[in-house]
């Protein structure tokens, strides 16, 4: 069988389009679904779009995240450390209501929408130059894979993000601010939460990109590549609090406004929220199921087209996640390698 | 999924002038490689659908990356429609094609042809994702270059790529 034999037997006739019609029909799905499109890429670009990614990651990392804090007194309640992950499906109404709430605010404001945000340690992700001085930075081992794929080539960079801690003050007056600014009513806020404390750190973490050459190799005005391949690892999170319980936060953030049935019947279905950290998968974009990795039960999550794929375990203490453009074989072949 | 025909005079502008501008651009490539993939117009365009939203969901419009975005995505998301079909309606599909044996008036020639295309469906939706996104992706009339930024493989390695694609398809096509 010749090129041409290929050719034929994969079909030559090209599909007449109307793009016009196909158009119409787009924004027409767009608006009866009322999907609104991410935010236009900011330019000029002030700082590298890689570090951005970085400090975007300390942000998941804190906020998905938090530790103990050593110091403080047995009034302390730890409410969350988290020993497996567990998809919930966020359908669009949900990030509708979120994105309504956080339009155009970063982490801290947008936090600030249910009470007061304050970082006590903030990230400061960095670079640094080789695994052994992310070692010494982050305070563990930073293991990596052992075995890529070939489409992942070259050396990795390698990004540190100190241990941060921050702490979310409840406020009722906030809450109900953020619900009226919406139309919406919120539930009103008990008194125990009104003005409750939750203690957050999270980290340190190093984030391991391969396929971005560092800013010296990449031509001026050039936009950054994607990176073909990134790993994180980070000390696993926990959050305290002053006197709230983990079961009392939960009945409350399930019953604000635009909160989905079908998010909240995954929240609920929790077995234990106090050892299970939630990752957010969007219900129409992406697939989840449960995989063993490491000898543990983790997550993964790929995108509907199957050119994005997610794994993310945690054992022994430490939060692990492998991201790249593979297929699920691909992803666990990485996970599983790393030493 | 298809949603109801709307007359387009009825839709006020949903998307920006730059989401726009690339989706009359693309539109029609994307669908040509989910149809290399399906050999059905009407699901190819609904994989096209679906692939501009996802990128429209997640991706800005002027990102430089955008084009072999879609292209990826276009591949994969058909190779994934593929592999979701059943036996029975693969077959559907192959006998609905406007082949160019079609033009044969003898039915026997007719019939082979279609379960000829019937079998390059079920060897593209065995081969390794690459393998298959690749072969799609370059009979669909993509350049080296622009299969290598689809991809994220090097520009000198889409030839030898392509090459062992081939190969494969030929094998598994016996």
């Amino acid at each position: 069988m010749n090129d041409t034999e290929i050719e034929r037997a994969l079909g030559t006739a090209e599909p007449r389009v109307n793009t016009d019609d196909a158009l119409a029909r787009f924004q027409a799905r767009v608006q009866m679904d009322g999907i609104a499109p991410v935010a236009p890429v900011a330019r000029p670009r002030v700082t590298s779009r890689w570090l951005q990614g970085l400090a975007a990651a300390a942000g998941v990392v804190i906020v998905a995240s938090a530790l103990t804090f050593s110091g403080l007194a047995g009034s302390i309640l730890q409410i969350f450390e988290p020993k497996s992950v567990v998809a919930v499906p966020v359908t669009q109404s949900d990030l509708n209501y979120l994105g309504q709430a956080c339009a155009g605010l970063n982490l801290q404001e947008c936090m600030g929408a249910y009470g007061t945000f304050a970082w006590t340690v903030p990230p400061q992700p960095k670079e640094v130059q080789s695994r052994g001085q992310a070692s010494a930075e982050a305070g563990f081992a930073v293991q990596a894979p052992t075995s890529l794929p070939s489409s992942v080539t070259g050396d990795p960079r390698y990004g540190v993000i100190n241990k941060s801690a921050a702490t979310f003050t409840f406020s009722a007056d906030s809450t109900k601010l953020t619900a009226a600014r919406q139309n919406r009513t919120a539930p009103p806020m008990p008194a125990n939460i009104d003005g409750s404390k939750l203690f957050i750190t999270g980290g340190p973490a190093v984030v391991q990109i391969w396929g971005t050459p560092s800013s010296t190799a990449t031509s001026h005005g050039q936009a950054d590549p994607i990176p073909t391949l990134i790993v994180g690892q980070a000390k696993a999170p926990t959050v305290s609090s002053d006197g709230i319980t983990v079961d009392e936060l939960r009945s409350y953030l399930l019953s604000q406004p635009g909160i989905s049935p079908q998010l909240a019947a995954a929240l609920r279905a929790i077995g234990d929220p106090s050892s299970t950290l939630p990752v957010p998968v969007p219900a129409e974009l992406a697939v989840s199921h449960p995989v063993t990795v490491q000898g543990v039960q983790g997550l993964f999550i790929g995108d509907n087209t199957g050119i994005a794929a997610a794994v993310i375990w945690q054992k022994d203490g430490m939060m692990f996640e492998v991201i790249g453009s593979f297929n699920e074989s691909q992803a666990l072949a990485i996970a599983n390698s790393m030493r | 999924m298809t949603l109801p025909a709307r007359n387009p005079r009825d839709v006020v502008a949903a998307v920006s002038p730059a989401f726009e501008g690339l989706f009359r651009a693309e539109y029609a490539r994307v669908v040509g490689i989910a149809h290399r993939v399906l050999a059905d117009q009407g699901e190819a365009e609904d994989v096209a659908q679906d692939v501009f939203l996802s990128f429209y969901r997640g991706h800005p419009a002027d990102a430089p990356y955008a084009r072999a975005w879609l292209h990826a995505a276009a591949a994969h998301a058909a190779l994934n429609a593929l592999r979701g079909r059943d036996r029975r309606s693969r077959r559907e599909a192959a006998q609905a094609l406007p082949l160019e044996a079609m033009a044969d008036d003898d039915p026997a020639v007719t019939v082979a042809a279609s379960e000829t295309r019937d079998e390059v469906r079920a060897v593209l939706a065995r081969l390794p994702e690459r393998s298959a996104a690749m072969l799609a992706l370059r009979y669909a009339g993509l350049s080296y270059a622009e299969i290598a930024a689809a991809l994220d493989v090097r520009a000198s390695s889409v030839g030898t790529l392509l090459r062992r694609a081939e190969d494969a398809f030929r094998r598994e096509l016996r």
